[in-house]
């Protein structure tokens, strides 16, 4: 079946982003396929690629990368979330003279209208919030 | 058609009662997070499931110091449990 | 996307305090961009996003009432309000800005089991 995950909640402050990471990761193991993970409101800081965090504890932000790379899941952050967060691409750093870029690599911003499209073209979609 | 509805928030916020009022006989509801402290609670305790089945994520009790505590006698499911009832059920409806 | 499918949108805390709100509205203008078939729900303290005589300027706000009203021009019609939580908090359709049709728990549970998509905030 193809799984689309939305998820709301910023990594650390809630366990809604651990969540969902272990439920891709078991969709993946149950031979499933993820159409698109979708991080909307605080849940655009699981794709920022400039936290840091101790080595004795999960750096969630990794791990999302990880499974996005080592799977090609497309992973989608949602622009008005995202940019009010400073989770910030190329394009949006050039556009508004940021000097810096924050997105997480494999990752993409863009509209709404991608987690309507996960909405119609996925058997399952599931928030994790 | 039915439903899997996930409940992720501890049981002071009464979203499980909220859930189960407008569920339909033959969907599931599995706790997760501190939804799974509904398995501290006596079963006459819990809102009435009537043919809704519960279950509580095994990873969030085992964390929390729940799994020889799970009194409400609530079956627990691994992630690719809950992965499996995703399928079963053809939507799922998030309460937190 | 040929595809139409059934959205269900329940709107379940109040304004301002949170992003739910503003965020739930988001997801179905959304939605109704894509021409979907929509259905709002008002429920639990989600009534109170309708009240009247809403200024959120002094705090920094968009007032949502007033977005909330043009639901309709962008096409979503099937508005409902959780009248139980109406009565819980002394209100009537005379404190809303919009006309919304009652729903009770057990239409919304018909609401959501022939839905494809819910979306609860």
């Amino acid at each position: 079946m193809k799984f689309s995950l939305i998820v709301y909640g910023a990594p650390y402050s809630t366990e809604a982003a651990a969540t969902a990471l272990h439920f891709a990761g078991a969709v993946i193991d149950r031979g499933h396929e993820i159409y698109r993970l979708f991080f909307i409101s605080d849940g655009v800081h699981n794709a920022n690629r400039l936290a840091v965090v101790p080595q004795d504890e999960v750096n969630l932000q990794s791990q999302w990368h990880e499974l996005i790379a080592r799977h090609g899941i497309d992973s989608t952050v949602c622009v008005s979330s995202a940019l009010r967060r400073g989770v910030i691409d190329q394009g949006e750093s050039e556009r508004h003279e940021l000097g810096a870029i924050s997105l997480a690599r494999g990752s993409s911003i863009a509209g709404l209208g991608q987690w309507v499209d996960a909405a119609l073209q996925s058997d399952r979609v599931v928030s994790f919030g | 058609m039915s439903s899997l509805h996930t409940v992720s928030k501890a049981p002071q916020l009464g979203l499980l009662a909220q859930c189960l009022a407008v569920a339909t006989a033959g969907d599931a509801v599995i706790l997760l997070e501190d939804g799974v402290y509904y398995c501290l609670k006596n079963p006459e305790e819990l809102p009435p499931a009537g043919d809704v089945a519960l279950f509580a994520l095994a990873e969030d009790l085992s964390a929390r110091g729940l799994l020889e505590r799970n009194r409400a006698g609530i079956e627990l499911a691994s992630y690719v449990e809950f992965v499996d009832l995703c399928c079963k059920h053809e939507r799922s409806v998030s309460w937190f | 996307m040929s595809v139409k499918q059934t959205f269900t949108f329940i709107s379940r805390s109040p304004a301002y305090a949170s992003q739910r709100a503003s965020l739930c509205l988001e997801a179905a203008l959304a939605a109704a961009v894509f021409e979907q078939e929509i259905h709002y729900v008002f429920m639990d303290d989600g009534v109170l996003q309708l009240l009247t005589d809403q200024n959120s300027q002094a705090i920094g706000q968009k007032t949502l009432s007033k977005l909330l009203e043009t639901l309709p021009l962008y096409g979503v019609e099937n508005i409902y309000v959780d009248t139980q939580a109406l009565a819980k908090h002394a209100l009537d359709s005379a404190d809303l800005v919009l006309d919304a049709q009652p729903i009770d728990d057990s239409q919304l549970a018909a609401l959501i089991a022939r839905s494809d998509q819910v979306l609860n905030l």
